[in-house]
């Protein structure tokens, strides 16, 4: 059996990619890119965390599962906004660079 | 007479209904105003034949402790407001209330009758103006304020109705606003009249707060009965007397009445004799009882008179505006009211201030008859008309009625009024006023006269070739204060078995019979006769010739001419004195309150705001950036925390 610690290095470095990503990236499209690899290390996080402690303590069983699942619905939803928005922002102003996209200030 | 209330309910309810619906009325709703006038004029007829018959048995009516005459008191409350205080220990009770005595039921009968005469003159005479409805809006709403302002019996109905007075002269002296001169004009006798209403009201509050209600017959109770200081009383008499100086156009106040002649003439001819400039007395004789408790009071009060009627004379006496000569009459003989009642003539006051309402409201619309004859609009310059007499021989008749009867002649009006005064003043007050009220006489003849005679007899003037009679209902309404103006003196005199004689039915304290000084009463014949003649032979026949004298009396004649220097003294404070202050004021206002006060902290908060706002980038990464290091400290926190 795999140890847990190696699903969570995977986990942590998944996420550690996709933040920087989401940090340094110019494209809303990457950056969107970027947020889906985090939540998915989230997911791997969960799930592995879900087969090991399964019946242990307070844990009941396929809680982490489900979590995962209802995190996968999120995203897709989120994804389908989030390139709504971005579709838009592009037809208005002719960029998805959000370097030329810093209206939301003073 | 609970309906008097009605008198000035007509004419008030005709101010509004003229406004809106002018329009479709017809003449503009003019005849509006006149109905509700003349509804006014019934009412006071009824009421005043309801008063005659009451006697104090009558539930509202009682014999007054302090004025000794029969008063009628209705009164309803209006609203509580307040709650008890340490120095007022009740709450205010406001009530509206009519106080119905002689004093009240002659000024009524002076009011609706002259303004009737007015209104029904200005028809011909406003004919063709394009705010014809607005002209009888305001005057219906004039003659209501002052209305109110004589059936007042609490002090606060009285200043709401002194101040819509003075709105109403504003509105009507300044009527032809379109030229700068009635514009001027209304400002100065809005704001001049205005210095007076501050001591007015702080006058009432004085008095309310001593007194502890607006009632006027519990201030006179308080006043007759020592429950006031003296130095109170004198303190709120002289401050009723400065509103009253004010309205009254006493020295120094009365700068703002010969500027408001720039009106239409039926305006002036209404504020010189019914409304307006009789405020100011008809105060100082309501309130009489705080007067008479201070002797010092009435000195001032007679002091100011005697002042304002001498200078006054003088000034008319070498104006050559008609409409100025008449303005600077009136007041003068406000001046002579003034020092009446200063000497105690209450009576007399008041009858001369009836005698003197009726001859001036015929002076001036003689005056505006003249205007229309000429065809002039503003001033008649009394040198380039003459020998209008005619062109226009029943306006000179009523004229000079008019002018006969205030120089004092024998058996009209004025002479008797004037009498009393006379009485009055050498009776009660030092031998130099009598001296001088006497002077005083003689120029209100010889001005009077000098206008008259140089206006309607002698040679003919250049302006007066293409005069021509006015309409009959202009002289008509002439015709019938000219008879006003012969025969109003006669109710002084006991007719046996009809009337006892005014001072019988208007006194304060004690009835008065007639009186008349042999003395006295020669001596002034003597003076008005001699002053006519004077100016008769001066100005008809040209026998005496005054140019000698006017030039040895030329320095004299430079400072009454330009009428004291009183306008140029105001212009002096103004500019040096007020403008100075304000200026001051002003810059503190600027450079303190705005600059320090204001815009000190506002700079503060300005400048650390663009300070602080440089985190601000609008890139949505930045925002990122702390969002993950926040939640990365936060981890570390925690994590330090649980180890």
């Amino acid at each position: 059996m795999v140890p847990l610690l190696y699903f969570q290095l995977l986990g942590a470095a998944l996420f550690g990619i996709g933040l920087y990503g989401a940090l340094a990236r110019r494209s809303a499209v990457l950056i969107i890119l970027s947020i889906e690899l985090m939540l998915n290390a989230v997911n791997i996080n969960l799930i592995a965390a879900a087969s090991y402690l399964n019946g242990i303590g307070r844990f009941a069983a396929f809680d982490g599962q489900i979590i995962a699942i209802f995190v996968i619905t999120v995203a897709a939803a989120e994804v389908g906004l989030a390139f709504a928005i971005i579709l838009r922002m592009y037809r208005n102003r002719g960029t998805i660079n959000v370097d030329e996209i810093n209206i939301l200030k003073w | 007479m609970p309906l008097a209330f009605l008198i000035p309910v007509f004419s008030f309810a005709a101010c509004p209904l003229i406004i809106l619906f002018q329009r479709w009325l017809p003449l503009r709703g003019a005849p509006l105003a006149i109905l509700a006038i003349a509804g006014g004029f019934v009412v006071w007829i009824l009421a005043t034949v309801g008063f005659l018959a009451a006697s104090a048995d009558h539930p509202a009516c009682d014999v007054s402790p302090i004025t000794h005459a029969l008063t009628c008191h209705f009164t309803t409350t209006w609203f509580d407001a307040g709650v008890p205080s340490e120095i007022i220990t009740d709450s205010i009770h406001l009530n509206w209330g009519m106080l119905i005595d002689p004093l009240t039921i002659v000024l009524l009968g002076l009011i609706t009758f002259v303004a009737l005469g007015v209104q029904l003159y200005s028809l011909e005479y406003m004919k063709g103006d394009p705010r014809f409805g607005w002209y009888y809006a305001w005057q219906a709403l004039f003659v209501a304020a002052m209305l109110t302002l004589a059936l007042a019996d609490n002090f606060l109905l009285l200043y709401i109705a002194w101040e819509l007075v003075g709105l109403c002269s504003y509105l009507l002296i300044g009527f032809w606003f379109e030229n700068p001169g009635p514009r001027e004009a209304a400002k100065k006798a809005f704001v001049v009249t205005r210095i007076g209403d501050v001591g007015l009201l702080v006058g009432i509050l004085l008095l309310w707060v001593n007194v502890g209600s607006f009632s006027m017959t519990e201030a006179f109770a308080a006043a007759a009965s020592g429950q006031l200081s003296d130095g109170v009383i004198t303190a709120s008499a002289i401050l009723l007397l400065l509103g009253a100086m004010g309205k009254s156009a006493q020295f120094p106040f009365h700068v703002w009445l010969p500027d408001a002649m720039e009106g239409p003439t039926p305006v002036s001819a209404l504020i010189h004799a019914a409304t307006m400039v009789i405020a100011g007395v008809y105060l100082v004789a309501r309130a009489y009882p705080i007067f008479a408790a201070s002797p010092e009071a009435l000195m001032v009060v007679a002091s100011i008179g005697l002042v304002t009627a001498l200078g006054a004379a003088t000034i008319a006496l070498v104006s050559t505006d008609l409409k100025r000569i008449l303005a600077y009459s009136t007041v003068s003989h406000l001046g002579l009211m003034m020092l009446s009642l200063g000497a105690l003539g209450w009576t007399a006051a008041v009858f001369h201030l009836m005698a003197h309402g009726f001859a001036k409201a015929l002076l001036f619309l003689g005056a505006g008859s003249v205007m229309h004859g000429v065809g002039a609009h503003g001033d008649v310059d009394i040198r380039r008309v003459g020998g209008l007499r005619r062109a226009m021989p029943l306006t000179a008749a009523a004229f000079s009625i008019g002018a006969l009867s205030l120089g004092g002649i024998p058996i009209l009006s004025g002479f008797w009024s004037k009498d009393e005064i006379l009485l009055a003043v050498s009776h009660n007050l030092p031998v130099i006023f009598i001296v001088l009220t006497m002077l005083t006489v003689f120029l209100s003849a010889l001005y009077m006269a000098r206008a008259m005679f140089v206006v309607f007899f002698g040679t003919q003037g250049e302006d007066s070739h293409h005069a021509h009679e006015s309409p009959i209902l202009m002289t008509g309404v002439l015709s019938i204060l000219a008879v006003l103006a012969i025969g109003f003196g006669w109710i002084a005199f006991n007719w046996p078995g009809a009337f006892d004689g005014f001072g019988t039915f208007v006194f304060y304290d004690h009835a008065e019979g007639f009186h008349f000084n042999v003395v006295l009463g020669v001596l002034s014949i003597l003076l008005a006769v001699g002053a006519f003649a004077l100016a008769w032979l001066v100005y008809v026949r040209r026998t005496l010739s005054i140019q000698s004298w006017r030039a040895r009396f030329a320095p004299v004649l430079r400072v009454v001419e330009n009428r004291y220097y009183v306008d140029e003294t105001y212009q002096w404070v103004i500019d040096r004195v007020v403008l100075t202050v304000s200026a001051a004021l002003a810059f503190f206002d600027r450079a303190v309150v705005n600059d320090v006060g204001i815009n000190g902290p506002a700079d503060v908060v300005r400048k650390a705001g663009i300070a602080l706002r440089l985190h601000v980038t609008g890139h949505v990464y930045t925002y990122a950036l702390v969002v993950a290091l926040g939640v990365i400290a936060l981890a570390i926190f925690w994590w330090l925390r649980s180890v």
